[in-house]
């Protein structure tokens, strides 16, 4: 199905769209991240209807649109989002591969100090996987942390 | 949206009377969501669900809310024997926390289902 032009309209009515047409997609891919030492790694777990919009094109802003937003969210006169018009104005993102919707996903739902430094420490503070490549048993939840095995050199070659 | 478009102010039934769309607009859920534990079953206006420990949660919206002053419900179940929460100090323009606990409520836990509904001001 072909996405219709949707530059101007607002991203909600985009999203219904999108809700209406598109049949969900579950990935397989899982984002691990640690943003602190003190607590356990954090699982990021694309939404399936969220990922149908990314692999069909034409739906979702580009991510430098939330990092606008999160930048003025983040100042501390910010009362409320003047720049929403950035969501529904901006040409929307062409269709994705489930790859690059990953990537894009992560720019735009982990916290940008560890995106921009996950190889900056003696291990990985981020790592894609698939589903089945996490523990299977939830019972220790809490005490999961990316493998001190893993070190970024080994991943870049 | 391009595919067709009603404009009006206001709905008027025969007899019940009249309503402005703008109650209708504005009275609407923004976002909802079900997940199992950490896994997705469906939603709208989210992108994506992190899995922060047991029975913690945070989903990001695709469309951002206007600030962090709006309104959340959640629901959880296993055998009906849960209940999840928010702290709205960990609520976001992008996002919102959720924390799942057992039927005694002393401790997280993760529930087979999980809701959430979020009404609202949009960015």
């Amino acid at each position: 199905m072909e996405t219709p032009s949707f530059k101007g309209t607002h991203l909600f009515d985009r999203l219904s769209w999108a809700k209406e047409n598109l049949d969900g997609v579950q990935s397989d891919y899982r984002v691990v991240y640690e943003d602190s030492i003190d607590e356990c790694a954090k699982i990021l777990v694309p939404d399936p209807n969220w990922m149908a919009c990314a692999l069909q094109g034409g739906i979702l802003p580009p991510v430098w649109v939330y990092h606008e937003l999160a930048r003025d969210e983040a100042m501390p006169t910010f009362t409320k989002h003047t720049r929403g018009y950035l969501l529904h104005d901006t040409e929307p993102m062409p269709a994705m591969t489930e790859e690059e919707a990953i990537e894009y996903l992560i720019m735009k739902d982990c916290p940008q100090e560890v995106w921009r430094n996950w190889d900056t420490g003696n291990k990985p503070k981020m790592v894609i996987c698939r589903k089945e490549q996490l523990p299977g048993s939830r019972e220790w939840r809490n005490a999961w942390k990316i493998t001190e095995e893993l070190s970024v050199t080994d991943l870049a070659a | 949206m391009a595919l067709g478009k009603i404009k009006a102010d206001t709905l008027e039934h025969s007899t019940a009377g009249a309503l402005d769309t703008q109650y209708v607009v504005n009275g609407s859920a923004k976002a909802w969501a079900q997940h199992a534990g950490a896994t997705p079953l469906d939603s709208f206006n989210i992108s994506g669900l992190t899995d922060n420990a047991t029975g913690n949660f945070t989903l990001a919206f695709s469309n951002a809310m206007g600030n962090a002053l709006y309104a959340g419900t959640f629901g959880g179940a296993t055998a009906g024997n849960f209940v999840c929460a928010y702290n709205d100090s960990q609520f976001t323009a992008s996002g919102f926390n959720m924390t799942c606990f057992g039927y005694n409520g002393a401790s997280l836990a993760d529930p087979d289902h999980a809701t959430a509904i979020i009404a609202g001001d949009l960015a």
